[in-house]
């Protein structure tokens, strides 16, 4: 019964262990709409297979085909040009977990060393070009496998292939995405009705954090800096103590079922300042013009650019250069850190890509500021999927 | 993304404990005639690089570029705007950002000359990142080399011990409240991130999952500094089943077996005679892995079921059991291991169960 450092898809376990979940008729339509829109941008490639492979710290292609949350340290999702997916995963709770779910009903547990089962799929298809997504990160041990199950096989990159499937949402994805704004909403209450004088940044992190496990989210994005207008930008949390008059910002993202939504905001231990106001007045009309560009169409540069051109107009377009900040907003979705908005990004947004209009800087009016919503690209504009209030908030401690 | 706490504290973790790690490598890296060692890391997996400087990959990527001599230079994707903080959190001075790290790797080393650089643990780097700084370092011997820093961090220090006692003990409390009472799955795991993260915990992955009659496991990993303690635990009353108290007295029984030298095979041997009581067609995993691996559960390490514990290590010993229905449940602790018994550091009753019945031997 039992065995030692040893773990493998165990003839013991199969039966109901691998019995597939039955799926529900809207899963199923959105199963196979993925299938049929990666398909199709596969054979506008040349593809005759597409790998998704999932790092710990990248799973969003293989989630996009399984719809299952993953444990496993390296994970695959096998699309062929024709014929049913298969998924593997380094961590045998994956394999169950996928099967019962129903989106792929043939997984297998591989050794990272030695991915036996991988190799025998890939030899078995042999395909003559095959696309992996997140090529770039596939570990060495991981490459050699692949690669000499398919030796004559050519092998590229479908990492940018996987960014453009996903970058539209469906009806389905904005359901979901809708549900982890509520949760974001949450966790952005629990932050500020955490703020006290005397509270060090990682317990803030705490409270949050504990606040959408609660509500179910599976993990979280979350930077945080806190002090005065000497704050140059956000990281991990440090073991400063709050102090009144302090503006704490944050950029918290978490991730329910799969899809990530991220909020944006700052708020005064206390009062604000007069200065802290001013900030958040400039930085609003940044994130009010990016919303004014907002449709179908237009490029991620056009965004960037709207929400630079305040800047610009005060006086304060040094401060939207990388010496000082990163992007203006991004994509959101399986990711979220999908497209950049940034000047000189020219992809273009379609209708139901969700992004973030954020414009966080520094400025030396009150230091880094961080405001932004997340939006959905509609024909009418864009529309902002989450309730909180876009306002300068202030803590109830500390007054 | 890691979240919580990053700290360098001399306190803690002295500065001629950090000179000496690097020393170590650089030791190993004139042995084998290396002029500059690269250590890559990911946010999932940059444990190598926080041992070396206390630095936290919190997200994306990095390469830690060790001279033979002199101090690293860390290299990442991150934004330039993160350098301060990297500095006053971690022992490096020398940070540069960019977009490709095989751009920065080519303008830090420059022409070779005929020099040697070495790739470690270059089985785990991404093929194509290798492939490219190999590529642009002409006049460089680019060698592939094994787990330089891994092989050091097997063994913690009696500082590493510390903290690694001092986060087991939050653990272990955070988890035994999380298996108390509590309304559902997500309060469970709402428990252990409030408990772990207000603790100062670095990085938390607390997972809850239904086992058959009732029962919940937890599965609790957490960095604290940049050590990793675990333990699983089952939650409920089991409305009066037998099998998840023989679950916690086979994983007491592999705890008392883990000692210098014992292998997987010791402990599934110790932990069988409670296991008889599962259901018919039940699988059963036991395993162990050093806290060194942890990041990645061990996956990424070849190990064997006659591999030796070692003296002094850190590990985390754990049943599996997959159930005819498709359902699974686990048991886990950290253990200490020494030379003829382990001390459990995240329930140290079992320790004291197991010394009661070796006789009262200390060993370790």
């Amino acid at each position: 019964m039992t065995t030692a450092n040893h773990r493998s898809d165990t003839p013991g376990s199969a039966g109901q262990h691998r019995t597939p979940g039955k799926l529900a008729p809207q899963d199923a339509s959105e199963a196979a709409s993925r299938h049929r829109r990666i398909r199709e941008a596969m054979a506008a490639q040349g593809l005759d297979g597409l790998l998704a492979f999932g790092p710990g710290w990248r799973r969003e292609n293989v989630r996009y085909l399984t719809d299952t949350a993953l444990a496993g340290s390296a994970a695959f999702a096998l699309l062929p040009a024709q014929g049913e997916p298969s998924a593997f995963s380094t961590r045998w709770q994956d394999t169950g977990s996928i099967i019962r779910h129903g989106w792929i009903t043939d997984a297998h547990f591989i050794d990272a060393r030695e991915p036996a089962a991988l190799a025998d799929r890939l030899r078995e298809m042999a395909p003559r070009r095959l696309g992996i997504a997140h090529y770039e990160l596939l570990p060495a041990v991981l490459m050699e496998s692949v690669s000499g199950a398919v030796p004559g096989a050519e092998v590229v990159s479908a990492t940018a292939l996987m960014d453009g499937v996903r970058l539209a949402k469906s009806d389905w994805e904005i359901d979901r995405m809708r549900r982890t704004a509520e949760v974001c909403a949450a966790g952005w209450q629990a932050f500020v009705g955490a703020l006290e004088p005397g509270l060090p940044e990682y317990g803030i992190v705490a409270a949050v954090e504990e606040e959408i496990k609660r509500l179910g989210a599976e993990d979280n994005f979350m930077l945080i800096a806190s002090g005065g207008d000497e704050v140059r930008g956000m990281t991990a949390p440090s073991p400063r103590s709050l102090e009144r008059g302090d503006m704490v910002r944050t950029e918290l993202t978490p991730q329910l079922d799969g899809y990530w939504l991220q909020l944006c905001r700052s708020a005064v231990v206390g009062k604000a300042s007069d200065a802290q106001r001013r900030s958040f007045d400039l930085f609003n009309e940044a994130v009010e013009a990016g919303m004014a560009a907002v449709r179908p169409g237009v490029t991620a540069h056009d965004v960037a650019a709207a929400e630079n051109d305040v800047f610009r107009r005060h006086g304060y377009g040094e401060y939207c250069t990388s010496q000082y900040t990163r992007v203006r907003g991004h994509g959101h979705g399986l990711h979220f850190d999908e497209t950049p908005v940034i000047e000189g990004n020219e992809t273009v947004l379609p209708e139901n890509a969700v992004l973030i209009i954020h414009p966080n800087t520094y400025t030396p009016i009150a230091g880094y500021h961080v405001l932004g919503d997340p939006v959905r690209v509609t024909k009418e504009g864009p529309e902002v999927l989450i309730s909180t209030e876009r306002r300068l908030f202030e803590s109830a401690e500390g007054t | 993304m890691k979240r919580g706490l990053v700290v360098l504290d001399p306190a803690e973790i002295s500065g001629r404990e950090w000179q000496q790690r690097l020393a170590v490598l650089q030791r190993a890296m004139a042995a084998s005639r290396i002029d500059t060692a690269l250590v890559y890391g990911d946010v999932s997996r940059a444990d190598d690089i926080a041992y070396l400087t206390n630095l936290c990959v919190y997200w994306n990527e990095g390469i830690l570029a060790v001279p033979a001599q002199g101090d690293p230079v860390f290299l990442t994707k991150l934004s330039p705007r993160v350098h301060p903080w990297m500095r006053q959190v971690s022992t490096v001075t020398d940070l540069r950002s960019g977009p490709s790290l095989g751009k920065l790797v080519a303008d830090l080393l420059g022409p070779g000359n005929g020099r040697t650089a070495g790739i470690v643990d270059a089985d785990l780097w991404p093929a194509v990142l290798s492939e490219e700084i190999s590529a642009g370092l002409p006049g460089w011997e680019v060698r592939k080399l094994g787990g330089l820093v891994r092989e050091q961090r097997v063994t913690p220090s009696p500082a590493e011990l510390v903290l690694l006692r001092r986060g087991a003990g939050i653990l272990a409390a955070a988890a035994g409240k999380a298996a108390g009472e509590q309304p559902d799955a997500n309060a469970r795991i709402a428990v252990i991130e409030r408990e772990l993260r207000g603790a100062g915990f670095l990085d938390v992955v607390a997972r809850a999952a239904d086992a058959p009659d009732g029962i919940v496991t937890l599965r609790v990993s957490g960095q604290f500094r940049t050590g990793w303690l675990h333990a699983s635990r089952l939650a409920g009353d089991g409305n009066g089943t037998s099998w998840p108290d023989a679950m916690r007295q086979a994983i007491g029984g592999a705890v008392t077996a883990a000692s210098a030298g014992a292998c997987g095979e010791r402990l599934s041997e110790a932990a069988r005679p409670a296991l008889s009581v599962l259901p018919p067609g039940t699988a059963v995993d036991v395993r162990w892995v050093n806290q060194a691996d942890m990041a990645t559960s061990g996956e990424y390490q070849p190990y064997s079921p006659d591999l030796p514990m070692t003296q002094g290590s850190v590990a985390v010993i754990g049943i599996e059991a997959r159930f005819p229905d498709g359902a699974d449940a686990a048991v886990a602790e950290t253990v200490l291991i020494g030379t003829d018994r382990a001390e459990c550091l995240t329930d140290p009753m079992l320790t004291a169960i197991g010394t009661a019945a070796s006789g009262g031997r200390a060993g370790s």
